[in-house]
């Protein structure tokens, strides 16, 4: 109860005295406000692009290489601009041969040969732009995307070059109604006719959920007449083997092509450069705003400097009734504190509408990270910044601060 | 109740030490209403604090109820303020930002103990008592000197000390109203037991407590000449 009446007194006291001095108070708070928005906005930003670009991984399977024409991944323009322009130059094209030989690496559980155009697609009721993406069965395998409706294209859809599709689920969504009535319709692509045989759920990944799946031999003809590939997906088993099949794999290939005509890319290679690059980039951002949190603090410093100053009478006539240096203590530095934590409130609330104003175009998001630190760092700074004055005033001689005039 | 033994205190000035009190002893019995007289300079004060335990002396013993608290912490000595002493100051040092009802509060919000009364009830009922009660949400800037020093004398009491140390509580205040705050100072003594003492340099006032001490440059003297 008393424990309680005591820092409650204390709560109250310092609100008042922060009441009395609006613009003091606003003021000095603003640096933390400012810190902790910089810092939170960071932590939201760093946080949705690596979730955005994680998600755009995810789907596909951990344990995957892919074989691409030209530089690929790696090199050149670098990541998803030679991702786009590798989808729409087509690529300089692999074939069957290709999957035969790469069948006789006994590590590669699935491979997926990748036919790719774009071009509308239209149902009976609407038209939409999408992917066709001539594939096998396994490419729902390494992409672990599972059949909400219907069913997948069988082996010997592939063989005999059935007319038959799978939707992903975007597309599907747009096209029809509903996506679970695309079952057993009709689509147009190209001026060719596929009956739909199911649909997979949402992956996330662009390409995937907008793409029209048919078996790749049924691409053979108008489509493709050259049956080539643009890209191989392999799926290894186990992580251990990447490596060793990413390098089985470029030495098969060397055999039929120039070095420079394709590249093998481990997903996890890529993922982890970009999550790279992110670390780095959230490092430098999260400086500038540690910057200017201590910055924030030190205002929080010198303001408190001044109030014990102003305050030193009244420090020892509280000496005088019977506080304790510690009960002084605290009281400069339940002030410090909830002057800082005020800036951090202000700072992360500030944070929030930004978050929410921007989240129709970019997925920012707040998590519990960034308001623990809100608090913990505005708090600890209080702390640390209040201690020095808050000590001041309690070492104060009583007899003396009760003549300061 | 208060027995000093050869008391010192001595400050320093650059190189030179100033015996604010030099080598005093004294008894102050409970319920007493002592008037100590000095002149200026005198070493009253320093004499007060020390009684009131806000200075440690420099040498010799000073033993409250029978303890020697000349070398208590400075959380101990607090710890006895606010229980045992009660301060009534010459320029009242009520603190401005408080409404007079939370500045008679005070003391008890640094209370280690667990009060026996019920804190807002009894400084409504002291306030009531000194005739200050409609002024209980004003600020000490907003009512007069003679207003102010009662809620001070209120504040003092608000723990219920066994003793009541008034530093030149008239200093500040013309002789009618100085007079009616002895009067309020008396009353206490005589009414509730509680022992007094009111440092001052005026034979008048002091002419009005039961026991008179006179100090000069430190020392107790007989007669103040």
């Amino acid at each position: 109860m008393k424990f309680q009446n005591g820092y409650l007194h204390l709560a109250k006291t310092a609100v008042e005295d922060f009441r009395r001095n609006k613009v003091r108070t606003l003021l000095t708070s603003l640096g933390i406000m400012i810190g902790v928005l910089s810092v939170v906005m960071l932590i939201a930003l760093g946080l949705g692009l690596k979730n955005y670009i994680k998600e755009q991984f995810e789907n596909l399977g951990a344990n995957m290489i892919m074989v691409m024409p030209g530089g690929g991944f790696g090199s050149g323009e670098g990541g998803a601009a030679t991702f786009g322009a590798g989808l729409i130059s087509g690529g300089a094209g692999f074939d069957e041969k290709d999957l035969i030989s790469l069948k006789r690496v006994t590590e590669i559980k699935y491979l997926v040969p990748v036919y790719f155009s774009s071009a509308m697609v239209e149902s009976e009721q609407e038209k939409e732009f999408g992917y066709l993406m001539g594939v096998n069965n396994d490419l729902f395998k390494i992409m672990n995307s599972k059949v909400i409706e219907g069913e997948l294209f069988t082996e010997s859809d592939i063989q005999v070059r059935s007319k038959v599709a799978v939707l992903g689920y975007s597309i599907a969504d747009k096209l029809f109604n509903n996506p679970n009535d695309a079952v057993g319709q009709v689509i147009r692509f190209k001026d060719q006719r596929f009956r739909v045989i199911g649909v997979v759920e949402k992956t996330g990944d662009n390409e995937m959920d907008s793409g029209v799946m048919i078996p790749y031999k049924t691409t053979y003809g108008s489509i493709n007449p050259n049956k080539t590939f643009w890209a191989i997906y392999i799926g290894v088993e186990s992580k251990d083997n990447v490596t060793r099949v990413k390098k089985e794999t470029e030495e098969i290939l060397l055999k039929r092509y120039k070095k420079d005509d394709f590249s093998v890319t481990e997903q996890s290679e890529l993922l982890s450069t970009v999550n790279q690059i992110f670390n780095i980039l959230n490092g430098v951002l999260v400086a500038i705003g540690s910057i200017s949190l201590l910055v924030g603090g030190i205002g929080i410093m010198n303001i408190m400097y001044a109030t014990v100053t102003e305050r030193t009478k009244e420090v020892g006539i509280r000496r005088a009734v019977g506080a304790t240096q510690k009960d002084i203590l605290k009281q400069f530095l339940t002030e410090s504190v909830l002057l800082s934590v005020f800036g951090g409130v202000l700072g992360l609330l500030m944070a929030s509408l930004i978050v929410l104003a921007v989240r129709p175009f970019f997925p920012l998001s707040i998590n519990l990270l960034a308001v623990v630190i809100a608090f913990g760092v505005s708090s600890a700074i209080g702390i640390f910044f209040g201690v020095f004055p808050a000590r001041r005033a309690a070492k104060l001689p009583p007899i003396e601060a009760i003549r300061y005039e | 109740m208060i027995k000093l033994q050869d008391v010192c205190k001595s400050y320093f000035l650059g190189d030179e030490e100033v015996k604010a009190v030099d080598d005093v002893s004294l008894r102050i019995e409970e319920k007493e209403f002592i008037g100590i007289q000095g002149s200026s300079g005198s070493g009253k004060s320093t004499l007060m604090h020390l009684i009131g335990l806000l200075e440690q002396p420099t040498s010799g013993k000073i033993i409250l109820e029978g303890k020697d608290v000349s070398k208590l912490s400075d959380d101990e000595l607090s710890m006895i303020r606010n229980k045992t002493v009660g301060f009534v100051f010459q320029s009242f040092n009520l603190i401005n930002r408080f409404t007079v009802l939370e500045n008679v509060l005070l003391p008890t919000k640094y209370s280690k103990y667990y009060l026996d009364f019920d804190p807002l009830k009894r400084t409504e009922d002291l306030l009531k008592k000194f005739g200050i009660y409609d002024r209980r949400n004003f600020f000490p800037n907003k009512i007069s000197g003679g207003q102010q020093q009662r809620v001070a004398i209120a504040r003092a009491l608000i723990m219920k000390p066994k003793i009541i140390l008034a530093d030149e509580p008239t200093g500040n205040l013309d002789s009618k109203t100085g007079d009616e705050i002895i009067n309020i100072l008396k009353s206490l003594n005589k009414d509730f037991g509680v022992t007094v003492v009111i440092v001052t340099h005026e034979s008048e006032i002091a002419a009005k407590t039961k026991r008179r001490i006179y100090i000069k440059d430190g020392h107790i003297v007989e007669k103040y000449l």
